[in-house]
Parts: C-alpha cells; structure tokens; sequence
C-alpha cells in the first residue's frame, strides 16, 4: 500500500517502512540498543532524502526509548541527577547540532559528513566491541576469572574539579565530563539521527565508573529528552520531521521490540556483544564502501529555493 | 483524480465553450484542461493531466506535416536548484564543483506532433522554452564550474531531472482526433512539486508562432497532508512538540501493554 508522506514529500510502501521499524525494533530489542544507527541508514538507502531520515529517526528513538524507560523506572534503575545533568549538555549538544547541520545541507557536505561519522564512529566503536566481546568468549572457553576491577579505581577525569556526588551510582566526580559527554552524544545524535546508546553507555561504565545496574536506565532516560529536545530543534530549524513516517517506524519499531527482548533473553551476553559488534561494523563498512568506491553518478541536485525547497 | 470516463464530457465542453473562450486570444487555438486542480492525498501516487484543444480555421493536411504544428509546455513554479559534481579528495568521492541555477521550473513536460528540432528555428524555440534543450537555465554568477565543464552541469542536471520523472520531453505524442481536434496525456509523477502550474499551448504553421493560449493549474495538498505540511511550516514548535508527544505516549503505551516483569 502506498502512502503520501507530507513533508519528504514522496509517497512509500507502508509495509516495507512497517516492517524496516519493526526489524531494528527487533534488533534493539535483541541487543538493548536504540537501534537509529541502523534505521537511519536503512531509510536513505531505500530513498527518503537524508535530512528526513536523520530528523525522524530522532523523533521514532524518543518513542523506543521511551518504552524501555518504562521498565526502568519501575525497577528504579536510573540515576535522576546524573541524567539530567548529561541532559543539559544533551540538549546544548543538539542545539549546535541543529545549526551544523544547516550550515552542511547550505554548502552541500550533509551527506559526506554523515557519512564519515558513520565509518568512523562505528567503525571504531565495533572494532571495539569486537575485540571485546572475543576476548570474553575465549575466556569463557578457557575458564580463566575476570580480572574483578578494584573498587576506589581512578583515572585522570575523577581529578577534575566542580565535583558532584551522585548518590544513586555511588559517584563522586566533576560535572565537566559528565556535561561534555551529554554534549558530544547530543550532537552526534542530533546531526547522525542515532540516540547515541552505544556510545554513551560504554562512556559512562568504563570513564565514569557508573555501576552497570543503573548505567543503561540512566542512558536511556538522558536519550529520551534528549531527542525529544532534538525532534523539536530540528522541526524548528531543518522542518524535515515527517509525523507520519516516524509514526510508521514507532509502532513497527515498538512490536519488534518485545520479540528482541524475548529472544535476547535465550542468548548469552557476549555472544549478543560479538553479533551486535558484527552488525556495527557492516553499517561502518557500506558507508566507507559508498565513499571509496567511484559513484555511480558524479552529479547530484538540491533544491535550494522554491517549491518544495 | 482523472478518470478516463470523465473525458467524454469534457471532450463537448471544449467543443461547446472553447469557441467563447478562445475569443478572448485569438480565434485559432483553444485548449482546455481535464482539471485545473491536482489534489494531493495521502493515496497519491501520481496522476496525469489531459489536455484538449481545437486549432480552428486550420485544417490539417495528414500528407504535409508542415502546415500545421502544435507543442504544449506544462511548468512548474519555479525554483533555485544546485547542481554539484562530485571529486576525489584524499581518496574519497565529495561534492567539489557546483552551480546554482536559478528561476528553474520544477516541472517542465514538453509534448508536441512532430520532432522539436523541426517546429521551428533555434531562436525561436530557445525563446519560447519549447524543449528540454531549449529551456532557459540561467546561473547564478558565483561558481566554482570551469567554463568549459558548464554543459556538463546543464546536461546532468536536465539529466537528474528527467530520471525523478520531474523533465519530460514527448515529441509526436499530441494526437489529432479530427482534423482540427486534438489531445494529450501529461504524466505527473508522485514526486510533483505543490504550487501553480502554467500550461502553454503553441500552434506553428511555417515555423512560426500564428497563435497560442496559456492556462493555469494548481497542484495542491489537501486533507490530512495539508494540515500536517502547513502546521510543519508556519506552527513548527507545536508542530515538533506534537511528535515528541506522540511518540513519548505511543513508547509509553507499548511499554505499559508489553509489562515483562
């Protein structure tokens, strides 16, 4: 069935974005992820304009996060004060996101910058994962314990001053990377159109020290307004955030969700780390893939002004 | 919508009224459209536009194709349209040269009964904007295009366009029904630009221009995609806050009717 989508301004089969929400829903699901590095993607592989995909998917990870809140919050597993105080460099994050992202569509670099953060930062970030998650299966495989980290263990950023004590997760540091951290991931968030998740939850378990109880809560709570903040930013300034794609991708992307999560269920943890460091990596490589490899047409257009510009 | 059992009234308006109307030209062509408003729905997939018309006082001489020539332009509303070329860079294909071209139409379907090249002299068409080769594509004076690269821009942007459905060129598609009646079917593809649209009709005889008519047409949203598109544009504060509540209440929702623990 095809349907008019109002602001990309082109009609889509309404099955096939169905189901695209409902498979990364079910991937997040699986893997407990947000999943808008994989559904951004997907979309401007299958033809909606880039700056669409990057602004809906912000709006479809408020609705899939928001979800998964739910569930913490009721398990009171989120530390209200370091969320909203990563929150705040979040939504400032975001608002310079927005801009640069105007600036880049204006001079025609949109598509190469987003491109490039793809294979940079999931390339780095699977690699990662990658070496990570093998590493534990071989030690699961050879039965050698853990290395168990000693408590009271510092790095360089616990040296920082303007320090807050975070009773929740049992912390004690300076709100400088906490807020820079919100800032950096609100960014990337707002100009990539991902939530940020996997960047965010290895950066609060391994530089701050955030107990793995609370971490995932904690992240998910700080995405949800976050790209609540990022939806709205973008609908003021880009005006790409198309109500009836997000809509479509939501109520997919909301029902793949539970099947994940019960599948997710059956798998042990660093199977899941090595399957979803996989999948990183393969979204990192079709971008460098599109990059280096000569394009199939050299020339491109963009409506600047005008109808439907 | 048009649908194709509409066309036989149409088909005695234009013989009914055209005369009157053609009065207010001149009395050698008149031409009607199957429907002067587009509405676009959410089922819109594309449509099509017939145009109808009378070349009275003429007749047409099926053995002498040069006595008596028509072609039809449909337009679009114009836009500002940049086209960039793309290079390697450190090893990785970017966006390098671009040029801006403006007051572009963002519609542009050309129809005509025999080959453009052949209506009549370059001057004439280019004037007139008959044909896609013949379109006016002014540039904007700041570009960073090589002189000798500016066809190369011309001919891939008229290219792009052509490839979305958006550039059309149909010679030799306008048929005649009698010998002074005439019609043809304008494909409008999905991805149309909303705005007016003008339609102008030329009648050549000789390679001239005896005589011609323009009419307008409107494609514009309506319903439900009308309401989101302008509260998008002229409220997008609520507009934006509206999406975020949605999706808040539909996550919400889900997570409330899926309870795992």
């Amino acid at each position: 069935m095809q349907l008019y989508l109002p602001i990309a301004e082109i009609p889509v089969n309404i099955f096939v974005i169905f189901g695209m929400g409902g498979a990364v829903g079910f991937l997040s699901g699986l893997f407990g992820i947000g999943g808008g590095f994989l559904l951004t993607p997907l979309l401007i592989f299958s033809g909606i304009p880039p700056a669409v995909s990057v602004a809906t998917v912000t709006t479809q990870v408020v609705a899939s996060s928001a979800s998964a809140v739910v569930t913490y919050w009721r398990r009171k597993a989120i530390d209200l004060k370091l969320a909203t105080i990563l929150l705040v460099g979040g939504v400032f994050g975001s608002l310079i996101g927005v801009i640069l992202f105007d600036v880049l569509q204006s001079v025609g670099q949109l598509d190469l910058v987003i491109s490039l953060s793809y294979v940079t930062f999931l390339g780095a970030i699977g690699s990662l994962m990658l070496f990570e998650s093998v590493r534990a299966i071989r030690r699961r495989k050879s039965g050698v314990a853990p290395k168990a980290r000693r408590p009271g263990q510092h790095n360089w950023i616990h040296g920082l001053p303007l320090k807050v004590r975070f009773r929740r997760s049992k912390l004690y540091v300076s709100v400088i990377p906490v807020v820079g951290l919100g800032a950096i991931i609100g960014f990337l968030g707002t100009v990539l159109g991902i939530g940020g998740g996997f960047m965010m939850v290895p950066a609060l378990i391994y530089l701050l020290r955030v107990p793995t109880s609370i971490v995932i809560g904690t992240s998910l709570f700080q995405i949800l307004f976050t790209m609540a903040a990022a939806t709205i930013f973008h609908a003021m300034g880009t005006k790409t955030v198309d109500i009836v794609l997000a809509m479509t991708l939501m109520i997919g992307g909301v029902i793949g969700a539970q099947f994940g999560a019960r599948m997710g269920q059956n798998l042990r943890g660093d199977q899941l780390r090595l399957l979803l460091a996989l999948l990183v990596m393969g979204v990192g490589l079709r971008f460098a893939v599109d990059l280096l490899l000569v394009p199939e047409d050299l020339y491109s257009i963009a409506i600047r002004k005008g109808a439907g510009a | 919508m048009i649908r194709s059992t509409g066309l036989w009234p149409l088909l005695a308006a234009v013989l009914f009224v055209a005369p009157a109307v053609g009065d207010q030209h001149n009395s050698d062509l008149v031409t009607s459209l199957s429907s002067d408003v587009i509405s676009i729905q959410s089922n819109f997939t594309g449509t099509e536009i017939v145009i109808f018309g009378q070349a009275q006082n003429f007749e047409r001489q099926p053995n002498d194709p040069s006595s008596l020539e028509l072609a039809i332009v449909v337009e679009g509303p114009p836009q500002d349209i940049t086209t960039r070329r793309k290079g390697r860079f450190l090893g990785v294909w970017v966006n390098r040269e671009a040029e801006r071209f403006q007051n572009v139409p963002s519609f542009y379907a050309v129809a005509s009964t025999i080959d453009i090249g052949e209506l009549a002299n370059r001057d004439i068409l280019d004037d007139l904007g008959i044909g896609l080769n013949h379109i006016n594509l002014a540039v904007s004076g700041v570009s960073n295009v090589p002189l000798a690269d500016r066809d190369d821009f011309r001919e891939a942007f008229v290219r792009l366009r052509e490839e979305t459905g958006l550039y059309s060129e149909q010679e030799t598609s306008i048929q005649f029904l009698t010998e002074s009646m005439f019609r043809t079917n304008i494909p409008l593809p999905a991805n149309i630009p909303v705005g007016e649209y003008r339609v102008k009709s030329f009648l050549f005889k000789g390679g001239e221009v005896v005589s011609h008519t323009e009419e307008t047409m409107a494609v514009a949203k309506i319903g439900f995609e009308q309401i989101t598109f302008r509260l998008a544009q002229h409220y997008p504060l609520v507009y934006g806050i509206l999406a975020v509540s949605l999706a808040i209440f539909t996550g919400w929702l889900a997570g409330v009717i899926f309870r795992r623990d």
